[in-house]
């Protein structure tokens, strides 16, 4: 392992997540198995008291996690000058087996946990904790993820070693190559910006809809993880050529390089977070509004919906900038 | 209405120092009636007046006030109750030293947004309701026994509630001031406001004003003596 600050910073701060999220996780066992708002049982009081601790304190590990992929990814970035043949965080990730798989679980853990706290923000509005079982069924989902992310990082950490040769970015994001990144890098540029705008357009259009009839929140949900998918293999086969103006140059890494201007965070981070907003209101769309929030609901969902399309357009404006502002000339 | 179903409050709950406050209290208080709790020290009565004025939570059994149950509200909503439908006079009036008697009437009032000067209005009104309007840029610590309880119920009216709650108010007070204290509450009783008041003082429970008696011991109700009206 390497004793590096951010190294040490992200293992801590994923064992206090893993702990707290265990701690929670027995709570919401108790939650969903014996949570009866109209009893007055000794048992409903204490977890009505608990539920407050337990919320806040995993609001506050959340967005750590939250903070952690950011740390995660910059750290692979910065640290790709130790190891030979890497060139950005792809060189840093693929190190050893663990890399990518500890991303992806952080990617899984993100989105999850900006679904709870989103959830979490509504269901505290509410003076009869209409969502409680809801966000304690979710964390059951997420307490695993989170325990798995932890202990993959920490792995991944654990076999790092600076004497390893890796692999550059250009050889996993090449067409030719196999696996996903493959597939993620040879699609047409055409096609995925098309793909992309339209996307994005049907997003606004359906996001517009989402505020105003509760059909079509569910299918917002559903659109911003399929719209998810859309504007990585966009930024994965052209956008990412655009920025780097060369057009066989396809790493979604590289754009967060300060070379680039930064510009992979201006893009990611919008495009993360509106996402996680969006398969929130997505999943509270399907239930019924409660009777507490007969008032508040539809205007609480509406600026979570707008916040979610706000930025998506943030996103979008992002990267038809970076479209526009480019040397290449990949269509015409 | 406040009503308490099947409601105990228990301190140091599994500890070795465990005490049962309040066993299994089923109440109804009526609004607009003058409800006194009696009893001797340890008798609970302190702790049910918490429970009724949302400053507690019960361990077991629910309260709801108007209908609507509040003993399971999230801190915030209890707040917000607080607030709202109660005023507090503390035993010791809890005034806050350092302050003016006019800027301690109008501090409960402050979270709420009003205009200062309003606020001011208000609380001058009500000092005068008390018959204190006098001292109001005098410093609390300088008032008698008797002119800080009228500060302490001024606060506790300066939001409007509906239920004024105060826990032995008369305990340090000669019969003069006694006397003064129930003509107080007259007028709340006769503005259509509920008072809960805890008492061991014969003055006050056996006062016309008093609409309700509800003896306690050991945590139990042991009389309950409904006024015929």
């Amino acid at each position: 392992m390497i004793f590096h600050p951010p190294i040490l910073a992200l293992v801590l701060a994923s064992l206090i997540s893993a702990l707290t999220v265990l701690w929670a996780a027995w709570f919401a066992l108790r939650v969903l198995r014996h949570w009866q708002p109209s009893s007055g049982h000794a048992l409903q009081i204490n977890m009505e008291k608990r539920t407050y601790l337990v919320s806040t304190a995993l609001a506050f590990v959340l967005l750590l996690e939250l903070a952690s992929l950011l740390l995660f990814v910059s750290n692979a970035d910065q640290m790709s000058v130790m190891f030979v043949g890497a060139m950005c965080a792809v060189g840093t990730l693929n190190v050893n087996a663990y890399g990518i798989p500890a991303l992806l679980l952080k990617l899984a853990v993100f989105f999850v946990a900006l679904v709870w706290l989103v959830i979490n923000q509504i269901d505290n509005k509410a003076p009869d904790y209409p969502f409680t079982k809801l966000k304690y069924a979710i964390l059951l989902l997420l307490a695993p993820l989170v325990v798995v992310a932890a202990g993959t990082q920490l792995t991944y950490f654990l076999n790092l070693e600076t004497d390893t040769i890796t692999s550059c970015c250009s050889l996993a994001f090449i067409p030719e190559g196999g696996g996903v990144a493959a597939e993620l890098s040879s699609m047409p540029p055409k096609p995925a910006l098309i793909l992309l705008f339209g996307g994005l357009a049907a997003m606004v259009l359906l996001g517009l809809l989402a505020m105003r009839f509760r059909v079509a929140q569910a299918l917002y949900g559903l659109a911003s993880a399929v719209f998810f998918v859309i504007s990585i293999t966009a930024i994965v086969s052209v956008i990412s050529s655009y920025i780097y103006e060369q057009p066989h140059h396809h790493c979604p890494f590289d754009v967060i390089k300060p070379q680039f201007d930064y510009i992979g965070y201006w893009m990611y981070l919008p495009l993360f977070t509106a996402t996680g907003i969006g398969m929130a209101a997505g999943i509270l769309g399907l239930r019924r509004t409660p009777d507490s929030m007969a008032d508040s609901f539809a205007r609480l969902m509406k600026k979570r919906i707008a916040i979610s399309l706000g930025l998506y357009l943030l996103f979008g404006l992002v990267a038809l900038v970076a479209i526009l502002k480019s040397n290449l000339i990949l269509i015409g | 209405m406040i009503e308490l179903d099947n409601v105990s409050k228990v301190y140091n709950e599994g500890r070795a120092n465990e005490v049962f406050a309040l066993r299994d209290i089923t109440l109804q208080i009526r609004a607009d009636q003058t409800t006194v709790l009696k009893g001797p020290s340890g008798s609970g009565k302190t702790t049910l007046l918490t429970l009724i004025g949302c400053l507690s939570r019960p361990t077991v059994g629910r309260i709801h006030l108007e209908g609507k149950m509040v003993s399971g509200l999230p801190e915030k909503f209890m707040t917000e109750i607080r607030r709202e439908k109660f005023g507090f006079v503390f035993q010791r009036f809890n005034l806050v030293r350092g302050l003016t008697v006019l800027e301690n009437v109008m501090l409960p009032a402050y979270p709420l947004g009003l205009k200062y000067s309003t606020l001011r209005d208000n609380a001058e009104r009500l000092l005068g309701d008390v018959e204190i309007a006098d001292k109001a840029g005098m410093k609390v610590e300088n008032l008698s026994g008797g002119e800080a309880q009228r500060v302490a119920i001024a606060r506790a009216l300066i939001n409007n509630p509906d239920y004024v709650i105060a826990d032995e108010p008369t305990a340090n007070l000669d019969t003069r001031l006694v006397g003064e204290f129930l003509k107080i509450v007259e007028k709340l009783r006769t503005e259509g406001k509920s008072v809960i008041i805890t008492s061991h003082d014969p003055r006050i429970w056996q006062a016309d004003v008093v609409d309700r008696v509800i003896g306690m011991e050991d945590g139990r109700v042991i009389e309950d003596g409904i006024a015929a009206t």
